[in-house]
């Protein structure tokens, strides 16, 4: 943990902030909600890392999806994505988000989520241990280190492609409103 | 004071009335004689239907459906016989319509919509038989045993294209 | 004495920022080991507002980034008519009165702004805030009568003054009454947590602040660390007796005194947060009738009877 490294936080404040002031919006979907409460209490206390809970998706810029997405929920979570401030991460807890898992055939539960919004991260399990969520927030800071935390930047640049993506499950999405795409590519 | 079992085989013809273990009574009833059975038992005390429920029993060709009742309370007091009654009835699968038990119970009333939605049951005078679950239209309901999950996914979710830059 | 008045025009709103958000690190840091917990550093708010500055959120109209300036420059002029130990740059001009007028400026630009952002929770919140001011401005404005009625004036600094003369107002008789009533509604005048309605996150996504993010929460968050420093500045000033020390010491003057007043000053600001933080961080949240309930039975009937005592004194 470099938190404390005077020189790092001149050189790159935005980098070094943005690592040490994670505040989480949680989207309680499946299982892996049950593992947030004990990692932001008192026995694991996400709290010393930086890592906040916050009420609104405005506020916020880690995203923690807990478990399986099934279609009803994908469209709040495409909502919430959009509504956080730009730098922001994903993350998605389990192996649900990433291939299905015991849900792979079910006719109401999207198979891979990076398919519809981008994911900076998995933590695997079958649900995560509080530590595993640790783990998994210590790796977000060095990716976000090396710049390879890019998620929103991959999701400005294919915008059109995740929106069809989007759009072939449910139809004419009437809400979010699209992006302005031209000008933004090169941000 | 007679059982519940020998007041359901007096008041009813044709009806099966089968203890399956201790606080369990199966109790099969024609289609046609479902609503005032139900009349009957609640009129009995049965004032909480707690599921309604189906099972595709393909080979058979119909619908079972499956109705949880039990009651707490007799005459204010506690009841003595505190046994569950499983209320069963068959709808063909060619042609699923029921009347709507909505008058008699009104918790009925998302069950139903539910197994509307779910396995394509229509049930007649239901105040409204709208979408409750399911984001999207699909053909056949996803709870009938020859719908193809497999397929139905592969089709839909493993075709859309991952995105790469 | 120009050159004072300049550098407490610049110094006190920077001195009153800076004290708002390292209290709130440090109440944060408190709650954590209350709570058994290792907590974040202190520093972690001045970290959450780099990076909220650098974060680009959506506007929603003039109104809504204008109120906020208005609600933040409110309380920096509400800082400059507050005596930060000696430094007083506008003591002379205003009073008790104006700072009763002033400080409302601050809820009335923060529901200017949150109004145009058209979310049903800022509205709630908004109106809880208003019903718990409701709750305790009746009591703050009878400890105020008080106070001005016992050292005849209506100036903050002479009544600064007048305590380091004669002793603490919080250890005298009669203002120990009125000091009372004031420690009973400071947790409701701060917002802190038996009485957070207004921003309950669990209850109403955090109210008034639910639609601002990136720079706007930025700036809400200085003006909350503002306005609790305000809160806890106006009680220090009136009851612990702003810059004085007790006993016979005296600070010397010049430019010395004046730092050392700053330090003794926030020395007794520190403390009696310290004391809100551990009343927030041990009680669950009231509900707001059984805020204003509780507000306008205890403190209410403690400031009357006080500003009867020293009336008739």
């Amino acid at each position: 943990m470099d938190r404390r490294q005077l020189i790092k936080w001149l050189k790159e404040p935005l980098k070094m902030s943005n690592k040490y002031s994670l505040h989480v919006v949680y989207f309680c979907t499946g299982c892996g909600i049950i593992e947030i409460p004990p990692s932001i209490t008192a026995r694991w206390d996400a709290e010393r890392f930086g890592v906040k809970p916050v009420a609104t998706p405005r506020q916020a810029n880690l995203f923690l999806i807990t478990g399986y997405v099934s279609l009803k929920t994908l469209k709040p979570i495409i909502r919430t994505y959009e509504q956080m401030p730009a730098p922001k991460y994903t993350v998605a807890f389990g192996s649900c988000p990433i291939d299905g898992g015991m849900y792979w055939d079910s006719y109401n539960t999207i198979n891979h989520l990076d398919k519809y919004i981008p994911i900076d991260g998995y933590i695997a399990g079958c649900m995560p241990r509080p530590e595993a969520v640790f783990a998994g927030i210590t790796h977000l800071w060095t990716l976000i280190d090396e710049g390879k935390a890019d998620g929103y930047k991959k999701y400005r640049r294919n915008y059109s492609q995740y929106r069809s993506n989007q759009e072939r499950l449910y139809g004419e999405l009437g809400w979010p409103p699209r992006f302005e795409t031209e000008g933004l590519e090169n941000e | 004071m007679s059982s519940i079992e020998e007041k359901i085989t007096a008041n009813f013809d044709g009806i099966e009335v089968r203890k399956i273990e201790e606080g369990r009574i199966e109790v099969k009833t024609k289609k046609e004689a479902l609503l005032s059975t139900l009349n009957f038992l609640k009129d009995e005390g049965y004032g909480h239907l707690g599921l309604v429920s189906c099972v595709d029993r393909i080979e058979e060709g119909i619908f079972e459906l499956v109705y949880i009742l039990s009651r707490y309370l007799v005459g204010g007091e506690v009841a003595v016989d505190q046994a569950s009654l499983i209320v069963k009835t068959e709808v063909p699968r060619g042609n699923p319509t029921l009347v709507t038990s909505v008058k008699v119970f009104e918790t009925a009333e998302p069950y139903e919509r539910e197994l509307h939605e779910m396995f394509g049951i229509v049930f007649s005078g239901h105040p409204r038989l709208t979408p409750l679950f399911l984001e999207r239209d699909i053909d056949l309901p996803p709870m009938r045993k020859d719908f193809d999950t497999r397929k139905y996914v592969e089709e839909e979710f493993e075709s859309i294209p991952p995105v790469e830059d | 004495m120009v050159g004072m008045k300049i550098a407490g025009i610049i110094f006190s709103p920077i001195i009153g920022v800076i004290t708002g958000l390292l209290l709130t690190g440090a109440a944060r840091k408190m709650v954590a080991r209350v709570e058994w917990r290792y907590g974040p550093p202190i520093l972690q708010p001045v970290i959450d507002l780099i990076k909220l500055f650098f974060q680009r959120p959506p506007s929603h109209g003039k109104t809504f980034d204008y109120g906020l300036i208005a609600s933040l420059a409110g309380s920096i002029v509400l800082v400059l008519f507050l005596p930060v130990g000696r430094l007083c740059p506008l003591s002379e001009g205003g009073g008790l009165l104006l700072i009763t007028y002033l400080i409302l400026i601050g809820p009335l630009g923060m529901a200017l702004s949150g109004g145009e952002g058209a979310n049903p929770y800022v509205s709630i919140g908004i109106s809880r805030k208003l019903i718990l001011s409701l709750g305790y401005e009746v009591t703050l404005l009878l400890i105020l009568l008080s106070v001005m009625s016992e050292y005849d004036t209506i100036s903050i600094f002479n009544v600064v003054r007048a305590q380091s003369e004669n002793g603490w107002s919080l250890f005298s008789w009669p203002l120990v009454i009125p000091g009372l009533a004031y420690l009973l509604i400071l947790p409701a005048i701060l917002g802190v947590k038996p009485f957070d309605v207004a921003s309950a996150p669990q209850e109403i996504s955090s109210g008034p602040h639910v639609e601002y993010g990136g720079k706007y929460l930025a700036l809400s968050k200085l003006e909350g660390g503002l306005s609790e420093f305000i809160g806890i500045a106006l009680f220090v000033n009136l009851f612990l007796g702003g810059w004085s020390i007790p006993g016979s010491l005296h600070l010397p003057a010049g430019v010395l005194g004046v730092f050392l007043g700053v330090l003794v000053f926030l020395a007794k600001v520190a403390f009696v947060f310290s004391l809100n933080v551990t009343v927030s961080a041990s009680f669950p949240r009231l509900r707001v009738e059984q805020a204003v309930k509780y507000l306008w039975s205890w403190p209410a009937f403690i400031g009357l009877v006080g500003l009867i005592i020293v009336s008739a004194l």
